[in-house]
């Protein structure tokens, strides 16, 4: 278990656009069994994976590491309680509500919903999804895939830095 | 840790801002969000006391724009610094490509900042990682105070990894965009190093040989790294000054991305004689009743992707397998018998036949014997 872990600290998150294009599949899928406005798939470091639905708010970014930040916190919430973690958090409020939940042991699905829907249809189809997007990850992480960045990205970073700086 | 999503051809990386309470970390990130430019920040939110220190941590997006065609942002973290938030502080170092630790220069300071250090190597170990592999930056802030040690003695104390260091003063902002720059460029020349093109690496596989705790060694600095500039930020300071938090715009995650032609169902579905065809991805949800029923599937199965039906008043979607049975006359009892998991329901269709021919069996044979008993009943009498 704890190589387990430190194998999945020590890999990056890397996704090309077939992996966005099938975990976009399934959150669609979800979307429309569910009824919920919108869905966010979000990296346990707080790191937008990608969102389907209608748009959050002013920033999705700021809602994603805010999202992975209560979540680690009640991580360790948990630990202390002596379990090994909660699977799944749930904030309601007066018109929009939204449930987390962990997908495999990387990612996280925010779930954001309304009046138009309820909690037990969007946990139901939400724990069916996150199987899904689940196998979709581990199916990802056995690929055998070259990681491609331009071997112009040193160069172009230091222009952009001087640029910005 | 970095992601690299090249679906939106954009790559995510995480800098915290470490250090004792009170050394300005938060400051740093103010005077960033201030002067950077509108179009490249993102909105500063801030988990914090009402006595202004930071509770969980202060957090702003910061793209730098596109690097090699991939968008570059920067999601920059504070911790809080009181020993009491430890938990804390470690929950916001998981995941992290860079440190900026911000030492506090006042002589009666050092106690602290030597804790605050110590705190980070422990913390960071945690993660498997360590300062002597991890990119970081040590910044001496607040040099203008009277009391601030000379830089020489806090080299001595503090820098034990060889780090490149920078002088500042966050309150008026000097030295804090030569501090970010420098961390970026030891960040982004880390990238390349792990994820670079033609490496022939995978992706998931190339950063496992990543030195871990244990394989340490001074992290070599990068040659492009620049020279570390003691200057005032007068580059950001002449910018326009942006007024009000501005949301950077974030990925467009909800543009239709370009398809690949890639269906992972669609071999599923193709094994599956009697089930329906996969004609969007929508109906992905069905599998699970597929693969446990491989009976006729409803006709509820082609549901229209683009076009989610508006208030419920409708049916629930699927299952009909048990809403057929038993039609709910209300739209919330329909809902939980949609609820129902389909593969429930189906076992229900799968033995079916055999319970019927057992019923049958049992029947006749029960008549056989009824038959007998009432001959030899009448026989007796």
């Amino acid at each position: 278990m704890r190589i387990h872990d430190q194998q999945l600290r020590a890999d990056r998150m890397v996704f090309y656009e077939k992996d966005v294009d099938r975990l976009n599949g399934e959150l669609d899928a979800f979307l429309e069994l569910s009824k919920a406005r919108c869905a966010l798939l979000i990296d346990r470091d707080g790191h937008q994976v990608t969102r389907r639905g209608e748009a959050v708010g002013t920033s999705a970014d700021s809602i994603s590491a805010l999202i992975a930040g209560s979540f680690a916190a009640t991580k360790e919430m948990a630990r202390l309680l002596g379990e090994a973690e909660f699977t799944v958090m749930f904030h309601q409020g007066k018109r929009d509500s939204i449930q987390l939940q962990l997908v495999g042991e990387r990612t996280l699905l925010a779930v954001l919903f309304d009046e138009r829907t309820n909690l037990g249809l969007v946990r139901f189809y939400a724990t069916e999804a996150c199987q899904r997007l689940s196998d979709v990850f581990d199916s990802m992480s056995q690929e055998d895939r070259t990681a491609g960045l331009s071997s112009q990205f040193s160069a172009d970073a230091t222009a952009a830095l001087d640029q910005l700086f | 840790m970095v992601q690299i999503n090249f679906a939106q051809k954009q790559i995510n990386a995480k800098i915290v801002y470490y250090g004792p309470g009170m050394s300005g970390k938060t400051t740093n990130l103010e005077v960033v969000h201030q002067r950077a430019p509108s179009n490249n920040r993102g909105e500063l939110t801030s988990i914090s006391t009402d006595g202004d220190r930071t509770l969980f941590f202060d957090y702003m997006p910061l793209d730098l724009g596109t690097i090699a065609g991939m968008k570059t942002c920067f999601q920059m973290y504070t911790v809080p610094g009181q020993v009491y938030y430890n938990s804390t502080r470690k929950l916001v170092l998981q995941g992290v490509d860079g440190v900026i630790f911000v030492a506090d220069s006042s002589a009666k300071s050092m106690e602290q900042n030597l804790e605050s250090l110590r705190n980070l190597e422990e913390n960071l170990n945690e993660y498997g990682k360590s300062l002597a592999t991890l990119p970081h930056v040590i910044q001496y802030n607040k040099r203008d105070l009277p009391d601030a040690l000379p830089v020489q003695e806090l080299e001595a104390q503090l820098n034990l990894n060889g780090a490149q260091t920078f002088e500042a003063c966050a309150a008026t902002g000097e030295g804090v965009f030569p501090t970010l720059k420098g961390l970026a460029a030891a960040v982004l020349k880390n990238i390349q190093n792990e994820c670079g093109g033609g490496t022939g690496r995978t992706a998931f596989h190339s950063v496992a040989a990543r030195p871990g705790v244990t394989s340490s060694g001074p992290q070599p600095r990068p040659a492009s790294m620049p020279p570390a500039p003691q200057r005032a930020p007068q580059t950001a300071s002449t910018r326009p000054q942006p007024t009000g938090a501005q949301a950077s715009s974030s990925a467009p995650s909800g543009a239709p991305l370009k398809q690949t032609g890639f269906q992972p169902r669609t071999a599923a579905l193709a094994a599956e004689p009697s089930s329906a065809p996969a004609s969007a991805p929508a109906g992905q949800l069905m599998q699970n009743a597929a693969a446990a029923a491989p009976q006729p599937k409803p006709a509820q199965r082609p549901r229209p992707a683009a076009a989610r039906p508006q208030a419920a008043p409708a049916p629930a979607p699927a299952k009909p397998a048990k809403a057929a049975k038993a039609p709910a006359p209300a739209a919330q009892p329909k809902r939980r018998a949609a609820a129902q998991p389909s593969s429930a329901a189906a076992p229900k269709l799968n033995t079916s036949g055999p319970s019927t021919a057992k019923t049958a069996a049992f029947v006749i044979v029960a008549a056989v014997i009824g038959a007998v008993v009432a001959k030899f009943a009448l026989d007796f009498i």
